[in-house]
């Protein structure tokens, strides 16, 4: 119960946490000449280096693969940068944690801000993407909306998962970096599901949650139409237990996280 | 009206969760166990208090007598294992002021954030900031990363942030270690001011020579528990005899 309050007291000081994480950006870029541009040059030589060797290994044709493998990217590096940076979240915010009184969940939205803010920023590398190799846009487009609610919402619920375990056991968000590592080699990013369809070997791709979460915002935006079902209630159950897991963590932890930094 | 109450308060710190930070030594620790035995160090004991606005209150006692746990708790950065914490009224908290900082970011930018968590407004802050600045005396300094400043700095720069705030109950620990003399002249002056306008403070010190002129109130913890709660004058100098005692 009184877990509740402190969600709804923190949601509430959004004037603070939507400061702190532009805050958070804009001194993380603050000495580099290209400021926020980084994040965009990252993700375009990824993409450029990926892109050309994966592409002509899988035989793939680069006006559609590129913006494929985009779409990947985007996404992923936004999942791993709300476990890696969420890891972060309570126990970079210590000082503070421990001088003002203020909800701790204050500081995990305060990172879900920067992180979010830098998705938004490679959505855009995206767009120039698909503008370049001309992907055709209809009104189906906007079915990604609802992917990318989806997303913002496992991302926002893995933020709060590994705030509060890193706080507790500190190698946390290494393993879960390791976790991820390994998952994105199953998961078709680099690689179009098909290609495992194929062999017989599409059950893998199905029973992997992310990959329904990528298609519901691979399809929209690469073809303007909505992904399946399927995808949809994959993504949503995701959600779900995230759900549960993450109001387990905060009603265990949350109470003890100023005792544990 | 502010008003503080504190009811049968325990606050416990696990060494278990300092010893065993990692998921890797919480696993091996199940295999090879390490001789230290987790030990729970209680900071506060069934501490209760009443506080009513108007009043001004001391906090003596040994180091480690549970005075900055008991600050913490009033200041709702401790929720108490067990017993409950009531605070009506806003609450402003000045203790160590060598952490919460950006260091990137610049005195200016600090003072912002700050004041922000303390809850002022933006138009307050806008307000009150060249003001802020004024009285930290930091000059250009303002402009530069804070990671820049001396500890003196750091210190300047919060007092006058966290002064700035209109306080009902203002919280202060012992906070005066590194500042030249000419600040902390100017420093006194200031908290005078804000205590006179605060409805509650509690502040804890060692000053036991300046409580009596301050606070009519004193309480004296020790190991956690109020030894005396009182008269200021009778609590310092049944410390002092305490204290005494002790050294025979």
């Amino acid at each position: 119960m009184s877990s509740v309050r402190e969600v709804v007291a923190a949601l509430d000081l959004w004037r603070i946490w939507w400061r702190l994480g532009i805050q958070d950006l804009r001194l993380r870029f603050r000495r580099s000449v290209l400021g926020v541009g980084w994040l965009l040059v990252q993700l375009v030589v990824m993409i450029l280096a990926v892109g050309v060797i994966y592409g002509s290994l899988l035989g793939q044709d680069l006006r559609t693969f590129l913006p494929f493998l985009t779409v990947g990217l985007v996404v992923w590096s936004f999942l791993t940068a709300s476990i890696v940076e969420g890891g972060l979240a309570l126990v970079a915010s210590e000082g503070y944690i421990k001088q003002i009184g203020l909800s701790i969940h204050v500081y995990i939205l305060r990172f879900f801000v920067s992180v979010s803010i830098s998705g938004a920023i490679n959505l855009v590398a995206y767009a120039i993407v698909a503008a370049v190799y001309r992907v055709p846009v209809g009104w189906g487009i906007l079915w990604v909306i609802p992917g990318l609610v989806l997303l913002s919402l496992i991302g926002l619920l893995f933020m709060v998962i590994f705030a509060h375990l890193n706080a507790r056991f500190r190698d946390t968000t290494h393993l879960a970096a390791v976790g991820m590592q390994v998952l994105f080699y199953i998961t078709p990013v680099l690689w179009p599901a098909e290609m495992l369809r194929g062999r017989r070997l599409g059950w893998i791709v199905d029973v992997n949650p992310f990959y329904h979460l990528l298609e519901a915002i691979r399809q929209p935006l690469l073809s303007s139409r909505p992904a399946t079902l399927e995808n949809y209630l994959v993504g949503l159950a995701l959600a779900a237990s995230l759900g549960v897991v993450a109001s387990g963590v905060v009603a265990f932890y949350s109470r003890r996280i100023v005792y544990l930094l | 009206m502010a008003r503080l109450t504190v009811r049968e308060v325990v606050v416990e710190f696990k060494a278990d969760a300092y010893l065993r930070t990692t998921l890797k030594a919480t696993f091996l620790d199940l295999f090879w166990p390490r001789r230290a035995s987790p030990r729970t160090v209680r900071a506060l004991r069934d501490v209760s208090l009443d506080i009513v606005a108007g009043e001004r209150i001391g906090l003596i006692g040994p180091n480690g007598a549970g005075k900055t746990t008991l600050l913490k708790v009033m200041a709702g950065i401790y929720p108490p294992q067990a017993g409950e914490v009531h605070v009506e009224g806003r609450v402003c908290p000045l203790f160590e002021f060598a952490t919460g900082f950006e260091m990137d970011a610049t005195g200016w930018d600090n003072i912002r954030t700050r004041a922000l968590l303390l809850g002022m407004t933006a138009r307050q802050i806008e307000e009150q900031i060249e003001e802020i600045g004024r009285f930290a005396e930091l000059g250009e300094f303002l402009d530069v990363p804070v990671r820049c400043y001396s500890s003196g700095m750091l210190l300047r720069l919060t007092f006058a942030t966290s002064t700035a705030v209109e306080p009902e109950i203002l919280l202060l620990d012992e906070v005066m270690a590194s500042g030249d003399a000419s600040f902390i002249q100017r420093a006194r002056a200031r908290m005078d001011q804000m205590m006179e306008r605060a409805h509650i403070v509690v502040f804890a010190t060692h000053a036991l020579d300046l409580l009596p002129k301050i606070c009519e109130r004193t309480i004296w913890l020790d190991h956690g528990r109020i030894v005396l709660d009182g008269h200021t004058a009778d609590v310092v100098s049944a410390y002092l005899d305490d204290v005494e005692r002790r050294r025979d």
